[in-house]
């Protein structure tokens, strides 16, 4: 008896140090995120919003986020959807590259993207633009991609990953024979997608709208370098230009932004869970059948090409792009010999500034993600294996965390933790190792809670009937089991926060720099060159990771 | 008239033969059962013949159309077959009535027609009362027989059922088994049904086909397989048998505590007796 009461009282002070944890760093900063709002130092007031919307520069910026995140969410949908499907479900030749491909977009940063997309886009000198004009002889470049169209064009091409996996994984849960027996009774291939596959996928497909309408909202890379030369604003370059103004109004101005882009995030999140929670097909699945694969017949030839032509489009011409343009001396000139040069990597190997930043954070992110996957086991040991009262309260503050804004966690963190509360870790390490642990925590918890929903319980209750305590099954069977998906976990904590753009944009000081805000500035002020050898450089990391991970598990897990 | 016809059929996943060779006529208004141990290629042979999976040799004939040769092949949508899966595949966002009229809207049934058959089917598989409930609102009993409502709805001449009772409890099995093949004598249809259970096998079907490791060890009815098993194999998964080692001496069986029991048959030396638990008598091997 005495030993179980202590064995319950271990539970609860882990829920407590979790919770704890998240409770300081994020929601008692975005609550005084919320009360700065409205309350300066004479009292409650609406004067910062009645500042921020009678400026009609932010309305412009208001229209443009929900404008491009709307439009990315449809056309992702519209594209990740069929491309599950395809992916998942038929014969397409070369399914398994294309679902490497697709999913490895999700480990690039977004920016490199609107890096890409300039060069080949851009008005007057865009390498697709000119190749097209040339191809058609068009009268003029057909394209622009500083334009709210070229903003959706790059979000969508980097956020469709997104919902691809997320309906991927749901299509992958769903059991085969709902298809089969519409097949069955009559319907045709076609109409058993409309009728059966979309509806019960329908949900997640939501869910995954949501997700990049979130995401997309709340990008700060890519609107930043496509948005400010076509003087595009949004609402995340908004609050960053507020902050970056320096003074007390400018920081009060960017909060108040911030808590309408978090009051539009937290409503999406809301209509999500609402239609999500309520729709919850469970399927009694029976045994596995082999999954019921779809012959394309005649279609098969020309939907590899059509998939494989957007791979191209979408995927290789933006990364080979940004490779060419590491190795390019003018970039007003095409690719040659003459116009070749190993310069900027010189550049990216030499230049101490760009190495120390590279340190800081491949340590930032390394701690993140070692941290992050410690509460991820505990939280998915805790949601998954025990009964323990208030289990779901850090599993909500986890979930609440990713789905703030970046910027508005950031903002939070300046804001309450720079000695005001009696916590100084501004201009630290610290700070944004605890910025990326809260913005990345769900993907390492989501993927072992999924990682050890799939281990049968009974396989621990062998353990503990052998006379194995909880702590030694935990070791000998769980862990064993898990380990791919720990490293799978760590990894995807790691990857985004070692690239991180957005809050290291705001949280950064002299000593601090990370390598995104490093190739941000480049990009922006000063070689273009040099900002695409560190994403060249971050590409290649992205590939010999999965590549890793592929290794290690035996195909098991990539990201 | 629903006739199947299988020749030669053979299956391969990579380099494992699954189905060796299979050739069998399912007559008309036939119960006939695929019997075996899983993994024996009885689940295979029956999505052949709905036409989930194709054979990778031989014929498959239902009445005098071939819908599955090296050339031809039909596609499951277009065989009107009825088909109920183990996993019972009721989808979870249509209602009971939406999931049982399916089949008839594919068809472009009149919607009036529609409603009068969806009811009469939900009568006779019991469910008239759950009409409007939705999948998760109904046991396990309850949904196989949506399962089995959506099958039978658009009259089909061939019902397969895939394991369908092997996720129900004891009890409400027989009470299944029975209303299955009432409803089979009912609409007089062919039914090929699958199952690693001997007692459906036993009291349901016209005829059993004993399958282990992708060949038919024995075909022929209940009783015959009963009284005469083919071999060990059937011997062993059919009734409770027990085996005994003896030896032939001088008109009697010896076994191995000096028991022993009268013999008059022609076999000699070392001998296997097989016991019924379950009858009188003895087989000598």
């Amino acid at each position: 008896m005495q030993n179980l009461k202590y064995y319950f009282n271990f539970k609860a002070v882990l829920i407590f140090i979790i919770a704890a944890f998240l409770l300081l760093f994020n929601v008692f900063p975005i609550c005084y995120l919320i009360f700065r709002s409205f309350f300066n130092d004479s009292g409650f007031t609406l004067e910062a919003f009645k500042r921020i919307y009678t400026y009609s520069l932010n309305w412009t910026a208001l229209r443009n986020t929900l404008i491009t995140a709307t439009l990315s969410m449809i056309f992702g949908v519209m594209i990740a959807f069929p491309l599950a499907w395809l992916v998942g479900r038929t014969d397409l030749y070369g399914k398994k590259f294309f679902r490497t491909l697709f999913v490895m977009t999700y480990m690039v940063p977004p920016y490199v993207g609107a890096m890409a997309w300039l060069r080949l886009l851009n008005p007057r000198v865009g390498t697709l633009n000119v190749f097209l004009k040339n191809l058609l002889s068009l009268p003029d470049n057909p394209f622009n991609i500083y334009t709210l169209g070229g903003l959706v064009w790059v979000l969508t091409t980097f956020y469709y990953p997104y919902a691809f996996i997320t309906i991927s994984r749901a299509m992958e849960k769903m059991d085969p024979s709902l298809e089969e027996a519409s097949k069955i009774s009559g319907a045709s291939p076609l109409k058993t997608v409309l009728t059966v596959t979309f509806p019960i996928m329908l949900p997640s497909i939501v869910a995954a709208g949501l997700l990049v309408f979130i995401s997309a909202a709340s990008c700060y890379g890519i609107p930043s370098i496509i948005g400010a030369p076509g003087q595009i604003d949004t609402v995340t370059t908004r609050i960053i230009d507020y902050v970056y103004v320096g003074s007390a109004e400018g920081l009060t101005d960017a909060t108040t932004l911030a808590v309408s882009l978090m009051l539009i995030a937290n409503i999406v999140l809301y209509i999500s869970t609402f239609i999500c929670g309520k729709k919850q097909y469970i399927t009694v699945s029976g045994k596995s059948t082999r999954p019921n694969i779809v012959e394309l017949g005649k279609w098969r030839i020309p939907i590899t090409i059509l998939v494989s032509l957007f791979a191209l489009i979408v995927v290789i011409i933006p990364f080979a792009t940004v490779a060419i343009t590491s190795f390019t001396k003018n970039l007003g000139k095409p690719l040659s010999l003459s116009n070749f040069t190993t310069r900027y990597w010189n550049i990216l190997l030499t230049r101490k500034t760009i190495f120390d930043s590279a340190m800081n954070s491949l340590i930032s992110a390394s701690l993140a993600a070692t941290f992050g996957i410690i509460i991820s086991c505990v939280m998915a040991w805790l949601l998954t294996r025990t009964k323990a009262r208030g289990r779901q309260i850090p599993d909500f503050l986890i979930t609440l965390g990713s789905g703030t804004p970046s910027v508005v966690i950031a903002l939070a963190l300046i804001m309450t933790m720079s000695g005001r509360f009696g916590i100084n870790i501004y201009n630290t390490l610290s700070i944004m190792i605890i910025a990326y642990m809260i913005k990345y925590l769900l993907m390492g918890m989501r993927t072992i809670v999924s990682a050890m929903n799939q281990i049968h319980p009974s396989l621990e209750e062998a353990a503990l009937i052998s006379g194995a305590k909880w702590q030694r099954s935990f070791r000998d069977v769980v862990l064993p089991l898990i380990a791919p998906s720990v490293v799978a976990g760590w990894f995807l904590i790691f990857m985004p926060s070692f690239y991180e753009l957005t809050m290291s944009t705001l949280l950064y000081s002299t000593d601090t720099k990370t390598i995104g805000y490093e190739l941000f500035t480049y990009q922006t002020y000063h070689s273009q060159q040099t900002a695409s050898a560190i994403a060249t450089g971050i590409l290649v990391l992205v590939i010999v990771v999965n590549w890793i991970l592929n290794k290690l598990t035996k195909g098991e897990f990539s990201i | 008239m629903s006739s199947i016809t299988l020749k030669n059929i053979t299956k391969f996943y990579g380099d494992v033969e699954v189905i060796k060779n299979f050739s069998q006529v399912i007559a008309d208004h036939e119960f006939v059962t695929l019997l075996g141990p899983s993994g024996c290629g009885k689940t295979t042979l029956l999505r052949m013949i709905a036409g989930f999976e194709k054979p990778t040799t031989g014929e498959i004939m239902i009445d005098d159309v071939v819908v599955s040769d090296s050339e031809n092949f039909i596609p499951p949508n277009e065989r009107k077959i009825g088909m109920v899966f183990q996993s019972y595949a009721v989808w979870p966002h249509m209602n009971v009535f939406d999931n049982v009229a399916y089949p008839l809207k594919i068809n472009h049934v009149k919607k009036s027609e529609i409603k009068e058959r969806v009811e009469t089917i939900l009568d006779a598989v019991h469910l008239l009362p759950y009409i409007n409930r939705m999948p998760n609102e109904l046991s396990g009993g309850q949904q196989q027989r949506v399962a089995l409502g959506r099958a039978l709805v658009s009259n089909p001449k061939l019902l397969l059922l895939d394991e369908p009772l092997s996720n129900l409890d004891a009890k409400l099995r027989e009470s299944m088994r029975y209303e299955i093949k009432e409803m089979q004598k009912k609409f007089g249809i062919t039914v090929v049904y699958v199952t690693h259970d001997q007692t459906e096998a036993m009291t349901m079907s016209d005829r059993v086909i004993i399958f282990n490791k992708g060949v038919i060890q024995q075909i022929d009815t209940p009783i015959n397989i009963y009284k005469n098993p083919a071999n060990e194999f059937v011997r062993d998964f059919i009734g409770r048998i027990n085996f005994i080692n003896g030896t032939v001496n001088d008109g009697k069986i010896i076994f191995s505590d000096n028991q022993f029991i009268t013999y008059s048959g022609n076999k000699s030396g070392d001998v296997l007796v097989a016991i019924r638990t379950d009858s009188d008598g003895y087989i000598v091997f």
